[in-house]
């Protein structure tokens, strides 16, 4: 592969697998420690790995390597603390609990951590191969397909979506999403006129800080919302939880067969919700665990240290990481908050764009003089994919053995853990995007974060409206002038019509919560 | 800071959120369109360009979002009153007392290390020139130790110490030595190892 894995005399670069492996070791470590997963760690890795390889084109891969690493470990090693100490630290990690706990306690802990492990690796593995095949045929289906007014009207629509979807007043997470839009145009410039709506503030002439904004909602709102949370509760634990012996700790490969049906349905259960941006693994979680029930031939056992349960929420939940990308290699949109950060990463370093432009499979020819012509964006593509190949491989010979030597951290408690990481973020803001604006700016939007955190309205559509505002307005106003300045260009085009329908019904209809109240 | 649980609002004052949410939202866009706007952007909405053609101007894409907040914010306003006066209970979430009482504690602490992060170098190069052991301002020092790191140092102790002591009522010295080691971490990566990175508030 051209310009990918080599250096520039031609030799085999070992760096993006390198940091594939590290990311991945952080990522497991991360999520076994209370406190933290895998967006913390790739919020704060971001800024330290641009200062260490820099913004050219080269950078991109080492640092998406280490990203995706964490990414992925992450998923793994949220099951330590379910399992061992029945402290889930995320809520689709909760379903882990119901019978890995059990199963400790029953002194199968090392155990329930190699189901949680196998399943976790499968299920991801699924999900990858999934979104190998699934991101390029959707994004050359997209780009055939859709012009100017079909993609502002697909922007819109998938702004609704994650309003309807991610939060329990879609009307509110509408809202915030447009509101995500508009802060995003402080201090952006379109024409001579020079930057817009900065309230005078000079330092804001070049626009917001990006890495600070996306840091201060997603990070730091949740730091907040969780030291309020821990003094509440006085959540110290430091000291207090103690492992149950195990006795034992084997799993056969008969075993591991035995679990495979479960592992998979819970795989594409994980993959179809991950590939839909927004709902996130909890959903995933629960119909994965509440499935392997119904199919079980014992059913009463779920809840009392039933490996299959481990399995089936492990599987979902992993599968959703890979298949999250789907939307994010193919249009540009971010799912999760770990996407976020692929996709910050991918803003900061290089010129390669996400979007369906990608996969555009140019004529491959030489040209003398230059070497190899090809589409550099699909080289960096697919050199993605096979650093989630290589991530996958590592989790599969080395995750688990590192993923059952990590009991420890879980002795880290919260309420010390949460503002380190406050002080980390603003050491680190304050170097990435230059000065106190920087962490005046984090800490504006953590405040943000943390009220929207308790009027329980999703942040994803802030995000999303914040990242997406510029590409909207591009495709709104590119629309508006090719049309002649025909203000109804957008409802001209049936697709466009169709995607703005179905945003509409989607606002109405598609809420989970609205569902279950009618219910 | 209680040890209680989160108090649910009783309905009626979930209903007053839940249309004080859809108000609140039409005024800022209001706000926006008629004051900011047009005090902030240079650009008209649209604009006729030099050869002719109907081109979107600077405030195009901006008046257009704001008028769509404007109009979610009256439905909002609308649903809620009607859910109230149809007796049907309302989903909203509120800020209770102690969250705001959380928010003003969390911002105290934090603007108190900050304070001390950006402010404790210079007054004490200040100090230090005023009783004529230093000759010149912090900018000549900082990039000198122990001067660059004073501010970082003792801002962001203070800081994690206090909220710690806010979370847990105690201080252990396990804690002490988690600070500690992420602040030489942080020296050690942000300013020995990296190079044209400087910690807060050089």
């Amino acid at each position: 592969m051209q310009d990918v894995f080599t250096t520039s005399d031609g030799a085999f670069d070992i760096v993006p697998i390198a940091m594939v492996f590290a990311g991945l070791m952080t990522g497991i470590a991360v999520g076994a420690t209370p406190g933290l997963n895998g967006p913390f760690a790739m919020a704060l890795s971001l800024p330290v790995l641009i200062w260490v390889f820099g913004v050219s084109d080269d950078a991109l891969l080492p640092i998406l390597g280490f990203l995706i690493g964490i990414m992925k470990g992450a998923t793994v090693g949220g099951a330590v603390p379910a399992i061992l100490f029945n402290t889930p630290g995320t809520p689709d990690a909760y379903l882990t609990t119901l019978d890995g706990h059990p199963m400790a306690l029953k002194g199968e802990g090392k155990k329930a951590l190699k189901v949680a492990h196998f399943s976790s690796v499968c299920g991801d593995t699924v999900s990858d191969i999934a979104l190998f095949i699934t991101a390029p045929v959707l994004a050359i289906m997209i780009e055939r397909a859709l012009d100017l007014p079909e993609k502002a009207a697909l922007i819109i629509l998938s702004l609704a979506f994650m309003a309807a979807v991610a939060g329990r007043e879609p009307l509110k997470g509408l809202t915030v999403g447009l509101f995500g839009m508009l802060v995003a145009l402080v201090g952006s410039t379109l024409s001579g006129n020079g930057p817009r709506m900065t309230m005078g503030v000079a330092e804001l002439g070049a626009g917001l800080p990006l890495t600070s904004a996306i840091l201060g909602i997603l990070i730091i709102g949740e730091v907040f919302a969780g030291i309020e949370e821990a003094a509440r509760r006085r959540l110290t634990g430091g000291g207090v939880m103690k492992a149950p012996e195990d006795r034992d700790t084997t799993l056969t490969w008969a075993e591991r067969r035995r679990l495979l049906p479960r592992i998979f349905t819970s795989a594409g259960i994980g993959t179809a919700i991950g590939a839909l941006p927004g709902i996130g693994t909890t959903l995933a979680a629960t119909l994965g665990y509440d499935t392997a029930r119904r199919l079980s031939k014992t059913p009463e056992r779920f809840g009392t240290g039933e490996p299959e349960g481990v399995a089936a929420t492990e599987a979902a939940n992993s599968a959703v990481s890979g298949a999250n990308l789907i939307p994010v290699m193919s249009l540009g949109i971010p799912g999760n908050f770990a996407a976020v950060f692929i996709i910050l990463a991918v803003e900061s370093v290089g010129d390669f764009t996400l979007g369906p432009q990608v996969f555009r499979f140019t004529e491959i020819r030489e040209v003398p003089g230059f070497g190899m012509i090809m589409n550099s964006d699909l080289v960096v593509a697919f050199g993605v994919f096979t650093l989630m190949v290589l991530a996958n491989i590592f989790n599969w010979t080395v995750g688990g053995v590192f993923l059952r030597s990590l009991a420890i951290l879980v002795r880290i408690p919260k309420s010390v853990m949460l503002p380190i990481v406050l002080l980390i973020c603003i050491t680190a803001v304050y170097a990435q995007d230059g000065g106190m604006i920087a962490v005046w700016v984090m800490l504006g939007f953590g405040l943000i974060g943390y009220v929207l955190r308790q009027l329980e309205i999703s942040i994803l559509p802030f995000v999303i409206g914040f990242l997406l505002a510029p590409q909207l307005e591009q495709l709104i106003r590119g629309g508006f002038t090719a049309s002649g300045g025909d203000p109804f260009y957008l409802i001209k085009s049936p697709i466009a019509v169709t995607f703005l329908v179905l945003a509409v019904l989607l606002l109405i209809f598609g809420n989970p919560s609205r569902r279950k109240s009618k219910a | 800071m209680g040890a209680a649980e989160p108090e649910a609002a009783p309905m009626a004052v979930r209903t007053r959120w839940d249309i004080g949410f859809g108000l609140l939202t039409m005024a800022l866009s209001l706000l926006a369109l008629f004051v900011w706007f047009p005090n902030d952007i240079v650009g008209g909405f649209i604009e006729v360009s030099a050869i002719g053609r109907t081109v979107p101007g600077d405030a195009f894409f901006p008046v257009i979002l704001a008028v769509g907040i404007f109009l979610l914010g009256a439905l909002q306003a609308v649903l809620a009153t009607s859910r109230a006066m149809a007796g049907r209970p309302t989903p909203a979430r509120t800020l209770t007392f102690s969250n705001v009482r959380f928010v003003a504690a969390l911002v105290a602490i934090v603007l108190g290390g900050l304070t001390l992060m950006v402010w404790l170098g210079p007054l004490t190069v200040d100090a230090l020139n005023t009783v004529e052991v230093l000759e010149g301002s912090y900018r000549n020092f900082s990039d000198t130790a122990p001067y660059k790191y004073i501010g970082f140092v003792v801002g962001g102790f203070s800081m994690t110490v206090a909220l710690i002591v806010f979370t847990e009522g105690r201080l252990r010295r396990a804690s002490v030595v988690a600070i500690i080691t992420v602040l030489a971490g942080a020296i050690l990566i942000f300013d020995i190892l990296l190079k044209n990175v400087l910690l807060p508030p050089n």
